[in-house]
Order: C-alpha cells, then sequence, then structure tokens
C-alpha cells in the first residue's frame, strides 16, 4: 500500500515543481519560436537576439527546440495555434513544415521566418542575403590576385541556399577575362565536407604542380575552404600565395583566418541581428502594419585579418 | 483478501492511469480554454500516431519478451524508399507497396538473426539498426528528398480527414493520421488477444520452453512477430514522411525509444506486467498529452524532456516495487 502510491507523491511533487516553473504573464502579446535546430550554435545566436528583443518589448516568449524532429515541429505549431499565441516564429524549412504553417493559416495566427526560407504561408522571411555575401568572397579573391590567375572552386548547386553563392562567383570570375577557373568542384558533404573537399584539392595540386598556377580558391562555404587548405599545407605549398576565401565564418575558419594563413576572408552572418529585426518585424506586425517584403535581408560582414580578432572575441 | 489488500491490488493496476487523469485534471485547470477541447485532442491523435503504430507493432514482440531497436531506422529508411520512387515519377501506390515491403524485409532479418540464428534481439536488431540507416543514407546520398519530389497526393493524405462539423466556425476534421493508427491498433488487438496467433505468442512470453514442449512453434512465430513489427514500422515511416512532406535519412530516429517507452508505460497497467496492446495506446497517449500540454504552458523543451523521462521511470518504478512488495 505504502510503495503502490509511490506514484501518486511522485506525481505531486512533479507537480508542484512545474508550478513553479511557470510565469503566466497576462495581457502581453504571446510569441512562440520553435524550431529543431537549437542545438547549433548559428540558431542559439539567432534565439538569443530573439529573444533579447522581445523582452524589451515586453512579450512572453515561449522557445520549443524538439531536437532535430521536424515532424515535432508540426505537432509543436499546432499546439501553440490551439493555445491561441499572437504570432509564432520558425527557424525550419517551412516546406518541410507546411502541414503546422496550415493550421495557423486557419487559425488566423501569423508565422514569420527566422533564417527559415521564403514560402507563401509565411508573413516574411528574416535572413543573409546569399548573393551579397558570394559577392563579398569573390570581389576580394579578384582584388587580391590583381584579377589574373587560375581559381579552383568549390560549390554545392544540389542546396539551393549555396547554388546562389556559386552563381554570383560564376559571374563576378567570368567578368574577368584574366581569370580562369581551374576547377569547379562539387564535394561529397556526407562526412561534414572538410575531408572529401581536402582529397578534391589535393588531386587539383597534383594536376598543377606549378607554383603560382593556382592563385586562388574560392569556396561557397568554410568547409570547403578548410579542406583545400588542409591540403595546401599537407602538399607544403603554402607559401605559394594562394588565397582561400569561405563563407559562414564558422569557429574554425575564424581560427584558420586569425593564424593568418592562407585562408584570408570569410563571410560573417549577424545572427543575433536577425534574430532582433524578427522581433521588429512580428511588432509592426502586430501594430497592424501590412509587411511588403516577402524577405528581409540583414547585412553579413567580411571576416578578415583586419578584424577577425572582433568575431572571436564574440563566440 | 482485506479491504487494504484489495485497494493495493487496484492502486497497483491503477497507478499509471491514476497519474494519468491526475495530469489531464492539471492541465485541464491551467489551461482552460483549450486543453480540453476536441480539436485539441484530435490534434494530440495526429501528433501520436506515427508513435502509436510503431509503439503498437512494437507490443507483438514485446508480448515474447523481445524488442526491436531498429524500428526507428526502418522507419526513415522506408521514408526514403517511397520517396524515391516517387521522385522516379512512379505512382504513390508503387511507393507506399515497395516501402512496406521494405518493411517486410526487414523484419524477416531481424526474424531470421533472432530466431532461426538464435542472436539475442538487443544485438541483432542494434545491428540492424546500423545497416536499415546506413542503407537510408545511402539511397538518399544523406540528402532529405523534398519539395516537388513528393507528390501532393501523398504529402496531402497527412493533412487530410474526414470532415466531422465546426468548432468555433473553423472546420473540423477527423485525422486521416489518426484512422491509420485506429485501424492498425484494432488489427493489433484481435491478433494479440483474439487469435491462437496472440496466445502462443503470450505463451513464449511466459516461458518459451513450456512453449515449445507444448508444441508451439516457436522459431516461425518469433520470425512472423517480427515482420509485423517491420512491417509497422515502415507504415509509421510513411506516415511521418507524408506528415513533413519530405524524406531524410534520420527522420524516424525518435520513434524508436518512444515506442518501448510507450509499451513500458502500458505493461505497468496489466496485472502480470506483460504488454497489452490496450495499456500501449494508454503508454501512447501519455507521452502525447504531455508533449501538448507542456508546451502549451510554455515549459521549456528540456525540462519536458527530462520531466516525461522522468514519469516513464516513477511509473515503472511504483509498478515493479508495488509488484515485489506483494
Amino acid at each position: 500500500m505504502r510503495r503502490a502510491v509511490f506514484f501518486l507523491t511522485f506525481l505531486s511533487a512533479v507537480v508542484l515543481a512545474l508550478m513553479g516553473s511557470v510565469v503566466v504573464a497576462q495581457d502581453a502579446p504571446v510569441v512562440a519560436v520553435v524550431t529543431p535546430y537549437l542545438a547549433q550554435p548559428g540558431t542559439q545566436s539567432l534565439v538569443e537576439g530573439f529573444q533579447a528583443a522581445a523582452a524589451e518589448k515586453g512579450w512572453a516568449v515561449n522557445v520549443i527546440d524538439t531536437a532535430g524532429d521536424v515532424a515535432a515541429v508540426i505537432s509543436r505549431i499546432e499546439d501553440v495555434v490551439n493555445q491561441g499565441v499572437d504570432a509564432i516564429v520558425i527557424n525550419v524549412d517551412p516546406v518541410q513544415v507546411a502541414a503546422g504553417l496550415q493550421v495557423a493559416a486557419a487559425a488566423g495566427i501569423p508565422v514569420f521566418g527566422m533564417d527559415a526560407g521564403a514560402d507563401p504561408l509565411l508573413v516574411t522571411n528574416v535572413t543573409s542575403n546569399g548573393y551579397a555575401m558570394a559577392a563579398e568572397t569573390a570581389t576580394y579573391v579578384v582584388d587580391r590576385i590583381g584579377g589574373a590567375g587560375g581559381v579552383v572552386m568549390f560549390v554545392f548547386d544540389p542546396y539551393p541556399p549555396v547554388q546562389k553563392r556559386g552563381i554570383i562567383a560564376d559571374a563576378i570570375f567570368a567578368n574577368n577575362p584574366d581569370i580562369q577557373i581551374i576547377d569547379r568542384i562539387t564535394p561529397d558533404v556526407t562526412d561534414g565536407g572538410i575531408a572529401d573537399s581536402r582529397a578534391k584539392m589535393e588531386a587539383v595540386l597534383a594536376a598543377n604542380p606549378e607554383p603560382g598556377s593556382i592563385k586562388a580558391v574560392w569556396a561557397a562555404w568554410d568547409q570547403p575552404a578548410l579542406g583545400a587548405l588542409q591540403a595546401i599545407e599537407a602538399a607544403g605549398r603554402q607559401n605559394e600565395g594562394i588565397v582561400i576565401v569561405g563563407i559562414d565564418a564558422n569557429p574554425q575558419a575564424l581560427d584558420a583566418i586569425a593564424a593568418g594563413g592562407n585562408f584570408e576572408a570569410s563571410v560573417a552572418q549577424d545572427f543575433a541581428g536577425i534574430g532582433a529585426a524578427t522581433a521588429d518585424a512580428v511588432a509592426r506586425y502586430l501594430a497592424g502594419e501590412t509587411i511588403n517584403q516577402r524577405v528581409i535581408y540583414i547585412p553579413t560582414t567580411l571576416v578578415t585579418a583586419a578584424n577577425v580578432a572582433d568575431f572571436l572575441g564574440s563566440k | 483478501m482485506t479491504v487494504q489488500a484489495r485497494l493495493s491490488r487496484w492502486l497497483r493496476r491503477s497507478g499509471t492511469l491514476i497519474g494519468f487523469l491526475i495530469v489531464i485534471v492539471y492541465f485541464t485547470l491551467n489551461i482552460p480554454n483549450t486543453f480540453l477541447t476536441l480539436p485539441n485532442w484530435l490534434n494530440i491523435s495526429q501528433q501520436v500516431s506515427m508513435l502509436a503504430v510503431t509503439a503498437f507493432t512494437m507490443t507483438i514482440v514485446m508480448v515474447m519478451g523481445d524488442f526491436d531497436l531498429s524500428v526507428g531506422s526502418m522507419a526513415s529508411l522506408s521514408g526514403i524508399v517511397a520517396a524515391l520512387f516517387f521522385r522516379d515519377s512512379q505512382p504513390v501506390l508503387v511507393g507506399v507497396i515497395v516501402a512496406l515491403a521494405a518493411g517486410l524485409v526487414g523484419g524477416l532479418l531481424n526474424g531470421l538473426l533472432v530466431s532461426y540464428i538464435g542472436i539475442t534481439p538487443f544485438v541483432a536488431t542494434l545491428g540492424t539498426l546500423t545497416i536499415f540507416s546506413g542503407a537510408a543514407f545511402l539511397l538518399s546520398g544523406g540528402k532529405t528528398i523534398f519539395g516537388r519530389d513528393i507528390p501532393a497526393d501523398f504529402s496531402g493524405f497527412a493533412r487530410g480527414g474526414i470532415p466531422i462539423g465546426t468548432f468555433n466556425e473553423r472546420a473540423l476534421l477527423f485525422p486521416n493520421l489518426t484512422i491509420v493508427a485506429l485501424i492498425v491498433f484494432v488489427i493489433v488487438w484481435v491478433v494479440l488477444e483474439q487469435t491462437a496467433f496472440g496466445r502462443r505468442l503470450y505463451a513464449i512470453g511466459g516461458n518459451v520452453e513450456a512453449a515449445r514442449l507444448g508444441g508451439v512453434r516457436v522459431r516461425f512465430l518469433r520470425l512472423i512477430a517480427f515482420m509485423l513489427t517491420g512491417l509497422g514500422a515502415a507504415l509509421a515511416g510513411l506516415l511521418y514522411a507524408s506528415r513533413v512532406a519530405s524524406a531524410n535519412p534520420t527522420q524516424g530516429a525518435g520513434l524508436m525509444l518512444d515506442a518501448i517507452a510507450a509499451v513500458f508505460l502500458g505493461m505497468t497497467m496489466s496485472e502480470e506486467g506483460e504488454p497489452h496492446v490496450v495499456g500501449t495506446l494508454l503508454g501512447v497517449t501519455i507521452l502525447g498529452v504531455l508533449d501538448n500540454g507542456l508546451t502549451q504552458m510554455r515549459v521549456d523543451s528540456y525540462v519536458r524532456e527530462v520531466l516525461i523521462g522522468a514519469i516513464i521511470i516513477g511509473a515503472v518504478t511504483s509498478s515493479s516495487l508495488s509488484r515485489r512488495g506483494h
């Protein structure tokens, strides 16, 4: 008997713990943020930026992480729609959670994308401009090599956000008649992208043994740039002045830029700024404004040896 | 039997149910406007449908004291298989049938390893978990298959349902996903509770030697049971792919632990500690209701995970303590 009521006692404890953990703000707008990716550093910065802006506005924010489970994102959207929140913010491909977006639309609850992808079911999506980021690093390469020489490109056309970057770099290099594209490589990304990019770069180095035959490596994101750097160092060709650039400014890339080797530049997205701007978009919408921009772009920053310290400090 | 002994016995069987009712009362008091409404419960039923199908069919092998760790990766694999056929512009039905066949073949492999080769279910299904997961990555090239590759007929299924009226001027559907889960529930209930096949599985679970001496074809029945679990996992994977209108080589991974947890929660309700599919239904519902209610109460998602784990341990502990005490 004593043991049989163990579970009930246990449950009461759970209930008491819950009561302590829930603070229900009255009347303030309630905004739910739903993402499967909270464990990733970029997403954390997004959410922190959003929360800071929302705190200033006095909103009650419910951050829900489904730990990688996309179907659970739909379930949680359905839950908060039922609960009647004032707005929902998602950080996930809207196509995959369209079932949830339709439920929100039917209930008249606005959904905002925070670095999510454009979708007719979203009021707007706040993100970085992939075209602009690629233009930053491609022009950096052109300027550094004086508009002439062989360039190796690492691209990934199957993934639309990265495909955008490649097409801009293609255009900028094509606009410089003395630049030759030695190879346009699509690395195998199943292992994260570094190892296969390194192998591919080793092949390119072997095929172009003349010092100075490769002037630069332009990579559509940081992992292939890091792989190329490893290949160049392993081949002992780090003093030929090959310029490497990436995009995203991930911590490993920042370290490489700070070390002052061949990896010279990358582009940092302002994730906290995207989060804050998403909160602003929600505020404008809740105040009755019509938001015409389907996508709102937040400026990015070119990271080089000159300013890398600012970014290392913030990580 | 004394009154106290009778009460104790009743509490032992009903502890989980009483706990569940307390949770429902608690959510109803704290989320008065939305929790105890028909749309919310239809919503929960739809959300747990994939887990439910996995857990109902997992019950079949757990009746024999076995379990199947490979259901999550089989669900991922089945979604990928179907999506590849869709990408190839094959009819939806073809993709679905081939994916379900993959489930049967995967279950057959598990069954052969466990019952004919004699590897313990833990090791055998851990191995096939890795094989199925690797196959899903291989076939998909590690990428998510989505967008135009997934036909609207397929993704529309998970969004559809049978209209049953309106609620606050919004059309109310009885979700297709819920209907599928209910059909699987009825089939598994009939198979386990109403057929000689089911009774023999329980006999194997009770005492495999006695069952064998009693003329039960233990090996063959175990093989069939694992095939049914594989088929259920593949079906759950299709429901998942339909719901997210995409297929990803890891998307079913979360189903396995939750399905085993649901069966364990259900086992706390049976006198003998055996799995029954009715108990599994309650287990699945408990997990779904907790997710739904805690989300609506804005409890931090990580606190929610800790709580759900603690509740599973609490329920199973109370049940096993009270059983040992008598």
